[in-house]
């Protein structure tokens, strides 16, 4: 559940690239949740087609998913398509540089040049791709060396088919049921998919259709391959089929390949670089086959195999087993944890350190020493401790102790409880003061939010206050004198602002997408 | 700075004759210093003493003054309730619950002392790479720095609140490099700082910006009065 500063920032966002009407769209889909086109409209008081186009345009942009509602219901047979706004991919807009440095390392020069039409259009045929690559210049950039470059960033698995126009979704769920290994009939219940991700997941492809380039998988409106139909296709409409599937880049992998970044340079800056070596190994052979990104543990492999994949690496060839062994134990994997020879790495627990460290930083600067000594103590433990005994355990003096700890239980910071105790004829109260994690860090992650937005509000403040400077010639500002003095003044705030907020999104992404 | 200048805990005065004394008390004063003796090294309030001795507050104001110029009995802080007047017998020193332990000093928790303390134990743990608290401790008593001998107890809590500083981290041995010298399983310490110097400042991405600091965010909207377009906390952020 997003909290409102979420959504106002990702507003703005939508406000900055598309416009007051498109955003309006978009936030009342925020607010009332799926609405059909007529919904949409009466919400809005916008026209037919101003609506249609925001629609069109977020659609495009992949910020919102249409889709068909089926209730099973047999009277029903006006069928009606559904929006459905997608707060993640709206966010992901923000990190488009990071996406775009991320193929620069990975790939080449023509990558990324692709990503950066997908991201800048939303999605792109192979023909506008290579439309797109001859602009401006003098011979036209021929299919074969867009295609290869295509292939590439698929392989990779950065660019992705587009999704399915109109997916069917049920209303319906299904309890899943698991038997667990020794136990009779024992059912665990898992967390229904919100609708969300039910949309999300009926319109994506299978991974073998989803990266695949050739034409001879184009789906139909149900989803299923053409089989049947391929082979009579002729080469030339292959390729003009293949010229017609809509790609787009893939958020999930970027995000993917983000989080095991900072998984690794956690590791790094808490242990050491062999350490981080061989998780870097591990995350780099198992990331194809990771279920999701958000995985809590590292798939499962076995030494043999963890050992020949650090192997592979420069930094690795010098570990040896007892090193990586090591290494491994560092990681939790302690003997006692490893099951059938596998070893699986806790990356749940690296993460929730980072977030942790995170939300420290904050209540040491904002509320200084003695808070920040108190916050950990109840961070680290589990259970309510009262004030006297925190002041003791903490050094600080017993009333600066409520009085600190009130200011973090007004910021929601802490969770309180009170407990009426009477000792002869008087009752006080005594204070029990505890971290209820989650929803502390539901509270961080919509003031960093908060902070985002203020920083682009900012932004576009100082750009809006000096047009004036912006718009002179670059020559005049060669110059020495008060005109240079304010351009440079304005290229320090801009650096300051933006790299502020880039570095604000890695806490963002650290907090909701790892 | 009292701790350093000797007037410890563990200096104690001898118990005076209880027959000298009662010979020169009146019986008012004799009711309320036995009251007081009986209390031992908790003492008592003046509001309890006027309970049980049923005596008038003057004569108990008056008592008092007699008996603290005979020194028989003294004024203690307690830290419980710092504002009332609390008399102990003169030969006891007054209880950890009483003074706060060993951190206070006068009713106040002498913070200097504690600072100083944990500097010359993260100096000490950053010049040995890794300590244990025995350690420590030893190496606490051997040194000289301080006047009064460190307790255990209080080593312990100022490796706890070290840790809570997040300079030191509390690891177990490996047994291996650095920490060859400790048996394996042991807990001990190795410095985060990387000088050795307490509150390194460490700054994520939001507590790097006015807003991540600011204690007014709850209250900040877009387009109100507290807003980024007029924060003075921006505007200083900003001045180049």
């Amino acid at each position: 559940m997003v909290q409102q500063y979420g959504i106002k920032f990702a507003l703005h966002l939508i406000n900055k690239h598309f416009g007051n009407v498109v955003s309006k769209v978009c936030e009342n889909l925020f607010r009332r949740g799926l609405l059909t086109l007529d919904q949409l409209i009466q919400y809005t008081q916008l026209t037919k087609d101003q609506v249609k186009n925001s629609l069109l345009v977020l659609i495009q942009h992949n910020c919102v998913q249409p889709f068909l509602l089926d209730d099973d219901d047999v009277n029903n047979l006006k069928v009606r398509t559904q929006y459905l706004a997608l707060f993640d991919n709206i966010v992901h807009r923000l990190r488009f540089p990071k996406f775009l440095e991320t193929v620069l390392l990975r790939l080449d020069e023509e990558c990324v040049d692709i990503l950066d039409g997908l991201l800048r259009d939303g999605r792109l045929t192979l023909k506008q791709m290579v439309d797109r690559a001859s602009q401006g210049k003098e011979n036209t950039v021929t299919t074969k060396v867009v295609r290869e470059s295509l292939c590439k960033l698929l392989t990779a698995r950065f660019v992705e088919r587009c999704p399915a126009r109109e997916p069917v979704v049920s209303t319906s769920f299904k309890e899943t049921t698991i038997r667990k290994r020794g136990v009779k009939s024992a059912k665990i219940f898992e967390t229904p998919k919100t609708l969300e991700q039910r949309v999300l997941e009926a319109a994506m492809p299978g991974d073998a259709i989803r990266f695949s380039l050739t034409a001879d998988t184009v789906l139909n409106v149900d989803g299923e391959k053409k089989s049947d139909d391929v082979q009579m296709n002729s080469v030339e409409e292959n390729v003009v089929e293949e010229e017609q599937i809509l790609w787009r880049a893939n958020f999930e992998e970027f995000i993917r390949h983000l989080r095991h970044k900072v998984l690794i340079e956690n590791v790094r800056s808490q242990h050491d670089d062999g350490t981080a070596t061989v998780l870097s190994a591990v995350l780099e052979a198992t990331k194809t086959v990771e279920k999701n990104v958000k995985m809590e543990n590292s798939v499962p492999l076995s030494l043999d195999t963890i050992t020949t994949e650090v192997m592979k690496t420069d930094t690795g060839r010098a570990l040896t087993i007892d090193r990586i062994k090591a290494s491994l134990s560092q990681l939790g994997c302690s003997s006692s944890s490893v099951v059938d020879d596998l070893y699986s790495i806790d990356l749940k627990k690296i993460i929730e350190q980072a977030r942790n460290e995170d939300v420290e930083s904050i209540v040491l600067k904002r509320y200084g020493n003695d808070a920040y000594r108190m916050f950990r103590l109840l961070s680290k433990g589990s259970s309510f401790l009262d004030t006297d005994k925190i002041a003791a355990c903490t050094l600080v003096e017993s009333k600066k102790a409520l009085k600190f700890l009130t200011q973090l239980w007004n910021d929601n910071y802490l969770h309180m409880e009170t407990v009426p105790v009477v000792t002869g004829r008087r009752s006080s109260d005594i204070f029990w003061w505890k971290v209820n994690q989650p929803l502390l860090w539901i509270n961080v992650l919509d003031e960093m939010y908060h902070a985002a937005l203020n920083l682009s509000i900012k932004m576009a403040d100082e750009q809006k206050k000096n047009e004036e400077v912006l718009n002179v010639p670059k020559h005049k500002l060669k110059e020495p004198g008060p005109l240079q003095k304010e351009y440079k003044r304005l290229l320090n705030v801009w650096l300051l602002l933006g790299s502020s907020l880039m570095k604000l999104d890695d806490a963002l992404m650290l907090f909701h997408d790892f | 700075m009292t701790h350093l200048q000797g007037s410890s805990s563990s200096l104690k005065r001898k118990r005076q004759d209880l027959a000298i004394v009662s010979e020169s008390l009146t019986d008012a004063e004799r009711v309320l210093y036995n009251l007081i003796h009986s209390k031992k090294d908790m003492g008592i309030w003046t509001g309890d003493m006027k309970r049980e001795t049923n005596l008038p507050d003057s004569i108990v104001k008056k008592c008092l003054k007699l008996l603290q110029s005979k020194n028989l009995i003294k004024d203690v802080v307690n830290i419980q309730n710092k504002g009332r007047k609390h008399y102990m017998a003169a030969e006891f020193e007054p209880s950890k619950e009483i003074t706060g332990g060993d951190w206070y000093n006068q009713g106040r928790l002498d913070t200097e002392f504690i600072n100083l303390v944990k500097d010359v134990c993260l100096k000490y743990i950053f010049r040995q790479k890794v300590a244990t608290r025995d350690g420590v401790l030893e190496w606490s008593r051997k040194s000289g720095v301080f006047r009064v001998e460190v307790t255990t107890q209080q080593i312990d809590e100022i490796l706890r609140a070290l840790v809570l500083d997040d300079d030191i981290v509390e690891v177990k041995s490996t047994g291996f490099g650095d920490f060859s010298s400790v048996p394996v399983g042991r807990i001990c310490y190795i410095c985060k700082s990387k000088g050795g110097i307490r509150g390194e400042q460490k700054s994520g991405a939001m507590a790097s910006i006015p807003c991540g600091v600011c204690p007014r965010i709850n209250s900040c909207t877009p387009d109100g009065i507290i807003s980024p377009r007029t924060c003075v906390y921006y505007q200083k952020w900003l001045d180049f």
